[in-house]
């Protein structure tokens, strides 16, 4: 328990012969830097990196033992990967997906409920540069993480297939490293859409809810409920677009081609983003 | 340096109907270098809200605001030119004290060696590695004022910056306060502590209903308030009282032989009644306090005073 501060020297802060505004600018870069320090400096940054590799690894490695009938599930037979060895070792996609949209969400969002923002925004005033360099610094993070997540996952999955005699792919098939790269990716575009929405919303909360809505429940309950002449507005939705880049299947007519999926999401992402920087410069802090 | 030019902020801009009333209305004020100006005011009077845009965080409805000149937005290195404290609160409650500063610091290229300079001199080395959600009010008061003293600003605006500071703490903040000011920085602080802002501002800057109600030395302020009665005790008190009836001259007789006067000076009454040769038993100027002279001044723009 500390005991509070006991000073009471006035150690003077004064270095008045030369005005700190022409020595200490302010620049973009040195914005990221400071972003840097605050996403590094939190816990939760390195737990929720570590939680996505070991999602991406886990759930990969299971599906794929549970595919090779070397651990069976209760109801025979497993709804794993229906026979695709990639996305049988891709598995824990789906809840990666998840958890790096809560730490977009988070990076773009926590400021406002700590109100640290009033402190980000007055040290960095042109606030386009606090959007830019949280993009920066999370791209930063979240796109090596999941790059080294899925390739391990890759790589254990795959091994875990041919130690049980199933099918397995190579990295060098066609369109795999496409995919496996796609998927971090995609992974590294929906942290950047939480960023966004954190930053539009200015809560954690909603901001996670729009994101999940979006992503996640949208494509599933309009793919139910709409008529399959919409299917081609479906298909430009973030998932589907995601899905026309991290998966190998054949082209058809409901699934954008992999180079069309990855510039529509990109569009999502840089909508989300533009809209981000529009309104934080706008309004009131 | 802080110009306030017509400054004013509705809130709700874009759909407020143009009668809304104003946060701050068309206030125009210097805050000038080397010298501590208090802002005071009522709650809800516009002193957060003046506060906010001249830090670029309110956007101005009308007018402007500029710091050394220009608006605080342009300012090529803002941390250093002004030190702001706004709300204590503000911290990310799981970052390390230290974290915090260094975080802040690092927009302006300032590194640790600074961070710790500046925890040294707020008293926090100590608890620099811990959470700053596990600091008390005042520890977190502290960190605050380590924020904005951060990059030697020449500009500081601490709002509230004893609340919750043990005597401990205020004295330091007094001392530092004043040296700031003597080092011919611009000092902008408010405080609800009438006392306390009477020890450390030479210049007030009074606001009521989002207009400024007084812009002046504390000294005139406190001198022309009418709180400065003198109180004469006299067992002569019956023949006195006459001599010194004049116009807007006020005599309160609060008991026998004993009253308050308004509108003269102690010196003169003491002459006429030298004068006169009556007695005096005593013959004290009340000073009055920056309270008594504030309540008065906001007596008509409190605007949530109690029913």
């Amino acid at each position: 328990m500390p005991t509070g501060p006991t000073t009471t020297a006035v150690k003077s802060t004064s270095r008045r012969t030369e005005p700190t505004t022409t020595t200490h600018r302010q620049t973009l870069g040195r914005a990221i830097r400071s972003e840097w320090i605050k996403l590094r400096t939190l816990r939760s940054t390195w737990i929720g990196m570590g939680a996505v590799v070991l999602l991406l690894v886990g759930l990969g490695a299971i599906a794929a033992a549970v595919s090779t009938g070397s651990v069976t599930t209760p109801e025979e037979g497993g709804g794993f990967g229906n026979g695709d060895p990639l996305s049988t070792v891709l598995t824990g996609a789906d809840f990666a997906v998840l958890l790096v949209g809560v730490l977009g969400a988070l990076a773009g969002a926590r400021e406002y409920g700590s109100r640290m923002i009033l402190a980000t925004i007055a040290a960095v005033p042109r606030r386009w540069q606090v959007v830019v360099s949280k993009v920066i610094v999370l791209t930063g993070v979240v796109l090596p993480t999941a790059l080294i997540g899925v390739l391990a996952a890759f790589g254990v999955g795959m091994g875990i297939l041919s130690a049980g005699d199933s099918a397995t792919v190579a990295l060098t098939d066609d369109g795999v490293l496409r995919s496996v790269l796609g998927m971090a990716g995609y992974l590294t575009a929906i942290a950047l859409m939480g960023l966004g929405l954190g930053i539009l919303l200015r809560s954690v909360a909603s901001s996670i809810g729009v994101l999940i809505g979006g992503v996640l429940v949208l494509p599933t309950l309009a793919g139910a409920l709409l008529p399959a002449s919409l299917d081609s507005v479906l298909k430009f939705l973030p998932s589907s677009a995601a899905a026309a880049f991290t998966t190998v299947r054949g082209a058809g007519d409901e699934v954008l081609g992999p180079t069309a999926g990855a510039l529509v999401l990109a569009a999502w992402v840089a909508v989300t983003l533009g809209a981000s920087v529009l309104v934080i410069t706008r309004r009131d802090a | 340096m802080i110009e306030l030019q017509q400054l004013s902020k509705r809130y709700g801009d874009l759909c407020a109907p143009p009668s809304r009333k104003l946060a701050v209305d068309g206030i125009s004020a210097t805050i000038r270098p080397g010298v501590v100006t208090g802002f005071l005011g009522p709650n809800g009077a516009g002193k957060s809200t003046t506060m906010r845009m001249i830090l670029g965080l309110d956007r101005p409805t009308s007018g402007a605001a500029l710091v050394n000149g220009r608006p605080y937005v342009d300012s090529p290195a803002p941390l250093a030119e002004v030190g702001a404290l706004l709300d204590a609160g503000a911290v990310d409650s799981s970052r390390s004290a230290r974290n915090h500063l260094l975080a802040l610091g690092a927009t302006v290229g300032i590194g640790p060696r600074r961070v710790d300079e500046v925890l040294a001199s707020v008293g926090l080395t100590e608890v620099a590695h811990k959470s700053a959600g596990s600091f008390s009010l005042g520890m977190g008061q502290r960190l605050g004022i380590a924020a904005a003293l951060l990059a030697d600003p020449a500009v500081l605006i601490l709002d509230e910056p004893v609340n919750g500071l043990d005597l401990d703490g205020i004295q330091w903040i007094r001392a530092l306060v004043t040296e700031l000011a003597q080092e011919g920085r611009t000092l902008l602080l408010s405080s609800h502590l009438m006392s306390e802002m009477q020890l450390v501002a030479d210049h007030l800057l009074i606001i009521g209903q989002g207009h400024i109600l007084a812009d002046t030395s504390m000294d005139d302020f406190i001198e022309h308030a009418s709180g400065g009665g003198v109180v004469v005790a006299s067992p002569d008190a019956g023949a006195l009282a006459p001599l010194l009836a004049a116009d807007g001259v006020t005599l309160t007789s609060t008991e026998a032989g004993r009253f308050e006067v308004h509108g003269l000076t102690a010196d003169v009454i003491g002459d006429i009644a030298a004068g006169h040769g009556l007695r005096l038993h005593q013959l004290a100027p009340r000073a009055a306090s920056l309270e008594s002279a504030y309540l008065e001044l906001t007596r008509d723009s409190v605007e949530f005073a109690a029913a």
